[in-house]
C-alpha cells in the first residue's frame, strides 16, 4: 500500500552522505524545505569509532552499514556474477566520509580535458596508445569552474596541506591547516624521490593537523573539532576524536539545526515518481517498518553512491527492457562508462629502518605527481594518462599478514620469522592508475538477485582494457625504481588489484545524446531531477574522487537555490 | 615438532560428540590445533595454540562464522581420515614434516581426499592468523602475544612524535584496557 505524504517538499535528497550532507545544509540554509532519505542508520560514535580491527577490517561484510546492500560483480558479459559486500558506499548517515582514508586531493586542471589534450591533440597517437572501444569526452566544467567550490570544501571541513609544493597543482589559495606530521615512510620516499629528480610533497589530507573551526567568510556555524592524535585507526574506521572530515558531525547537524531539514534514516528510496510530462514528482520509499510510502517534492536529487544513483534511475521511469529503459536515459548512457582505479603497488621491506606504519593516518602521505595525468612525456609509451604515487601501508597486524614478497612462504616457521620482523619495517607505494571510460564497463540491474526489500541488486560489469594494462605495467616499473632508491632490501610489485574507487554511470556533458546530466548535475531529460556524485564523472583522474564530488555538491546547491522557477 | 595443546581436555566422553557451546568435536579440535600449530609454530615465541587461535576459531564458528562450521567439520575429518589411510596415524600424531607434507598438498589443491582443499587451506590459514593477530576480545591473541611477536603496541588512542621511526617500546594494550592513555 502506498501512503502518499500530504506535504510537498521543495527538495528531496536520496542518500545523506558526503554529497547529501552538503546539499542538505546549503539548500536548507537557502530557505528551502528539504527532506533527506538515508537507507542506513544514524550511527553513534561507539558504533563507528571503536578500536577493533576484527570488526572494521576482517569482518566488515557483517557491519550494519555493509551487510544489507551487496552488489553483484562480474568481469565481463560472459562471466558469472558474484555477490560482493562493499564498504564503499557505507550505508549509514554520513556515508563513506565516516571511514575514508582522507586523501583530499583536487583533480589536476588537465583531468577535465582528456579528449582535447590527449586525443584531439594527437598526443595519444604519438604515445602509440590503443584507445579502441573507449568513449573519451571532456568534462563540461573546468578546473577553474570548480576551484571556488574545492576551496569551500577545504575550508569548511578543514583540509591539511601546503600549496605551492606540488608543481603540477592548479591555481589555488593555501590550505587552512599545515600538513599532517610526516611519517617515517614519507621521509624515506621523499628523500628517494628528490634523488631521482621528482617533486615530492606532503599530501593534502581531510584530517585536522590542528584544532579547527571554519573562519569567515566560510561557514562559521560548523563547530570546532580537535586535531588528529595519530592513532592509526583510519581507513575503514570512524575517527574517535572527529579529526577526520565527515558530514556526520559537521554539515548534517548544521542542516538539522535550520529546522528545514527533515531527515529520515532507515528509509530506502526505490523509485523516483514521475508525472505524465516526465517530470519528477517525488520519491517512493520503504519506511523503517518496511511500509511503502511516497514523498512528493518539487526537485529530486540523487546523492547516493555510483551503484545506487544508477540503480534508482534504472528502477524509475517507463518499464521495459530496452537499452534506454529507466528515467533520464534517452542517451542510453545510464550505467555506462563506469570508471575506477586499477591500483598498482610497489612494496619494500627494510633491514634496519623502522617504519611503524600503524602510526598515523594513511592520508599523512608523501606523494609525487610526476607520473600523474598528462604531467610526463608519453611519447612511445603505448598509453595515455597516469596516477599519483604516494606512500601507503598502515594497519594493525591482522591487516598486514598478507603483505609478503612472493618468495616468502605464506605459513610455517619461515613465514612467522619473516612477519615478526617485517611488520614494523615494511611500506608500500600506492599508485591510483585511472581507467578510461568504456561503454562495456557498466552497471545494470541483476536479472535474478534481489535485496531483502525485493528490489533488484545493482550488477557491475567491469574489465580493465588495454590502456590500463599498459599503464599499470609502466607504473609498477616506476614504483620498483623508487622503492629500490629508498634502500629497501626486498622490493616487489603487484598489478593485480581489483578495481577500486568507483565513478561514472550518470556521465555529465553538454551533449544530451552522449550524457545523462549537464554541468550542474541536472538531468538533460528531467529538469527537476539532479544526480550528484562521482557517478557524474566523464573521466577518472589519478586521484580519489572525494574533493571533486564535494565541489560538485556545493556548485549544484548554489545553482538549485537560484533556480526559483523550479519551486513554483 | 608435534602440535602442542596447552589445555588438555579432561572430558572422558566420546571424542566424536560435540560438547555444548562448542563448534567442533574434540577430535576435530585436536586436528585443527595441529594444523594451526604448523601454520604458526611455537619457536622461541608462542605458536598458534598458545596464542588462542583455536579458541578464536571455535567461538567464531559458533557465531560470526557459523555458516562455515559444516565446512570446517567436514574438512577436518577428511584431513584426519587421509592421514590415517596413508600413514596409519591420526593427523595430530604425525611429526611436523609429515603434517607439513599433507598441508602443502592441501594448499596446492592436490589432496583429492578433501573437497575444495585449496580453498579450505586459505580459509583456515586466514582464520588462524586472525586468531593470533586480532583483538583479544574475540578469544584469540591471548595475553596480546600476537602483537608482542611483531612489535605492535596495541590499540592505542594516539602516538607521540618520538615513536615515528624507531621501535615502539610500549607494552601492548587492548582497546578495552582502562589503563590506556
Amino acid at each position: 500500500m502506498t501512503v502518499p505524504g500530504d506535504r510537498v517538499a521543495d527538495v528531496c535528497i536520496v542518500g545523506v552522505g558526503a554529497v547529501g550532507g552538503i546539499l542538505a545544509k546549503e539548500l536548507a540554509r537557502a530557505g528551502l524545505d528539504v527532506v533527506g532519505f538515508e537507507r542506513g542508520p544514524a550511527l553513534q560514535r561507539s558504533d563507528y569509532a571503536a578500536r577493533d580491527s576484527i570488526k572494521f577490517t576482517v569482518r566488515q561484510n557483517q557491519l550494519e552499514w555493509v551487510r544489507h546492500d551487496p552488489v553483484m560483480h562480474r568481469r565481463g558479459r560472459d562471466a558469472r556474477a558474484s555477490l560482493r559486500y562493499t564498504t564503499s558506499p557505507a550505508n549509514a548517515l554520513g556515508g563513506a566520509l565516516l571511514h575514508w582514508t582522507g586523501q583530499a586531493s583536487r583533480f589536476l586542471p588537465g583531468d577535465f580535458r582528456v579528449f582535447t589534450n590527449e586525443v584531439a591533440s594527437g598526443l595519444a597517437d604519438r604515445a602509440g596508445a590503443d584507445l579502441t572501444g573507449y568513449d573519451i569526452t571532456d568534462w563540461p566544467v573546468s578546473y577553474e569552474d570548480l576551484e571556488p567550490y574545492y576551496e569551500r570544501f577545504e575550508w569548511e571541513f578543514g583540509v591539511s596541506g601546503k600549496a605551492g609544493v606540488n608543481p603540477f597543482e592548479g591555481k589555488r589559495r593555501d590550505y587552512p591547516l599545515p600538513p599532517l606530521r610526516r611519517s617515517a615512510r614519507g621521509e624515506l620516499f621523499a628523500a628517494a624521490c628528490q634523488r631521482l629528480g621528482y617533486h615530492p610533497f606532503d599530501s593534502p589530507a581531510g584530517i585536522l593537523s590542528q584544532p579547527y573551526r571554519p573562519p569567515e567568510p566560510y561557514d562559521t556555524r560548523i563547530p570546532e573539532r580537535p586535531a588528529c592524535v595519530y592513532c592509526g585507526h583510519c581507513n575503514y574506521y570512524g575517527c574517535h576524536v572527529h579529526a577526520k572530515a565527515a558530514t556526520l558531525y559537521t554539515a548534517i547537524p548544521a542542516a538539522v539545526e535550520t529546522g528545514r531539514f527533515d531527515l529520515r534514516t532507515r528509509s530506502r528510496a526505490f523509485r523516483i515518481t514521475t508525472d505524465f510530462s516526465g517530470r519528477a514528482t517525488g520519491v517512493a520509499y520503504f519506511d523503517p517498518e518496511g511500509q511503502i510510502r511516497e514523498q512528493r517534492a518539487r526537485v529530486v536529487i540523487l546523492a547516493a553512491f555510483v551503484y545506487e544513483n544508477v540503480r534508482l534511475l534504472l528502477l524509475s521511469g517507463p518499464e521495459g527492457a530496452s537499452a534506454r529503459r529507466g528515467l533520464a536515459n534517452s542517451s542510453g548512457m545510464v550505467g555506462r562508462c563506469i570508471l575506477a582505479h586499477g591500483d598498482v603497488r610497489a612494496a619494500g621491506v627494510f633491514d634496519d629502518a623502522i617504519i611503524n606504519g600503524f602510526i598515523g593516518p594513511g592520508s599523512a602521505a608523501v606523494r609525487i605527481d610526476d607520473f600523474n595525468g598528462n604531467n610526463f612525456d608519453h611519447t612511445g609509451l603505448g598509453f595515455i594518462r597516469g596516477a599519483t604515487i604516494g606512500t601507503s601501508g598502515g594497519g594493525t597486524p591482522v591487516e598486514r599478514f598478507d603483505v609478503l614478497p612472493p618468495d616468502v612462504p605464506r605459513w610455517g616457521r619461515d613465514f612467522k620469522e619473516f612477519f615478526a620482523r617485517a611488520y614494523t619495517r615494511t611500506f608500500e607505494l600506492n599508485m591510483q592508475a585511472e581507467t578510461l571510460p568504456h561503454p562495456e564497463n557498466r552497471i545494470d540491474l541483476d536479472p535474478r538477485r534481489k535485496d531483502a526489500w525485493g528490489v533488484p541488486l545493482p550488477r557491475v560489469t567491469f574489465a580493465f582494457h588495454e590502456n590500463e594494462a599498459r599503464l599499470r605495467r609502466f607504473l609498477a616499473d616506476v614504483g620498483r625504481r623508487i622503492m629500490e632508491e629508498t634502500g629497501a632490501s626486498h622490493v616487489w610489485t603487484d598489478v593485480k588489484a581489483s578495481p577500486n574507487r568507483w565513478a561514472g554511470g550518470t556521465r555529465m556533458g553538454d551533449d544530451p545524446a552522449r550524457s545523462v546530466v549537464n554541468s550542474y548535475c541536472q538531468a538533460h531529460d528531467v529538469p527537476n531531477l539532479f544526480v550528484v556524485g562521482s557517478s557524474d564523472f566523464p573521466t577518472m583522474a589519478g586521484y580519489p574522487p572525494t574533493c571533486t564530488i564535494a565541489a560538485l555538491a556545493y556548485r549544484t546547491a548554489e545553482y538549485i537555490a537560484r533556480q526559483r522557477e523550479l519551486f513554483r | 615438532m608435534t602440535a602442542r595443546t596447552s589445555r588438555r581436555s579432561t572430558s572422558t566422553q566420546n571424542p566424536h560428540e560435540r560438547r555444548e557451546g562448542r563448534a567442533l568435536t574434540r577430535g576435530e579440535r585436536v586436528t585443527l590445533a595441529a594444523i594451526a600449530e604448523r601454520i604458526f609454530p611455537a619457536t622461541d615465541t608462542p605458536g598458534a595454540v598458545d596464542a588462542g587461535a583455536v579458541e578464536y576459531i571455535e567461538i567464531a564458528l559458533a557465531g560470526a562464522y557459523a555458516s562455515l562450521r559444516a565446512r570446517y567439520r567436514r574438512a577436518l575429518r577428511e584431513i584426519d581420515l587421509h592421514a590415517r589411510q596413508t600413514s596409519g596415524r591420526a593427523f595430530r600424531e604425525l611429526d611436523g614434516a609429515g603434517q607439513d607434507r599433507i598441508l602443502t598438498d592441501l594448499e596446492a589443491g592436490a589432496l583429492s581426499a578433501v573437497k575444495n582443499g585449496a580453498d579450505f587451506f586459505r580459509l583456515v590459514r586466514q582464520h588462524v592468523l586472525e586468531g593470533i593477530f586480532g583483538d583479544p576480545q574475540y578469544g584469540g591473541n591471548r595475553d596480546l602475544v600476537g602483537w608482542r611477536i611483531v612489535g605492535f603496541p596495541g590499540q592505542r588512542t594516539g602516538y607521540a612524535d618520538a615513536y615515528i621511526n624507531r621501535v615502539v617500546d610500549l607494552p601492548p594494550i587492548a582497546a578495552d584496557d582502562t589503563s590506556a592513555p
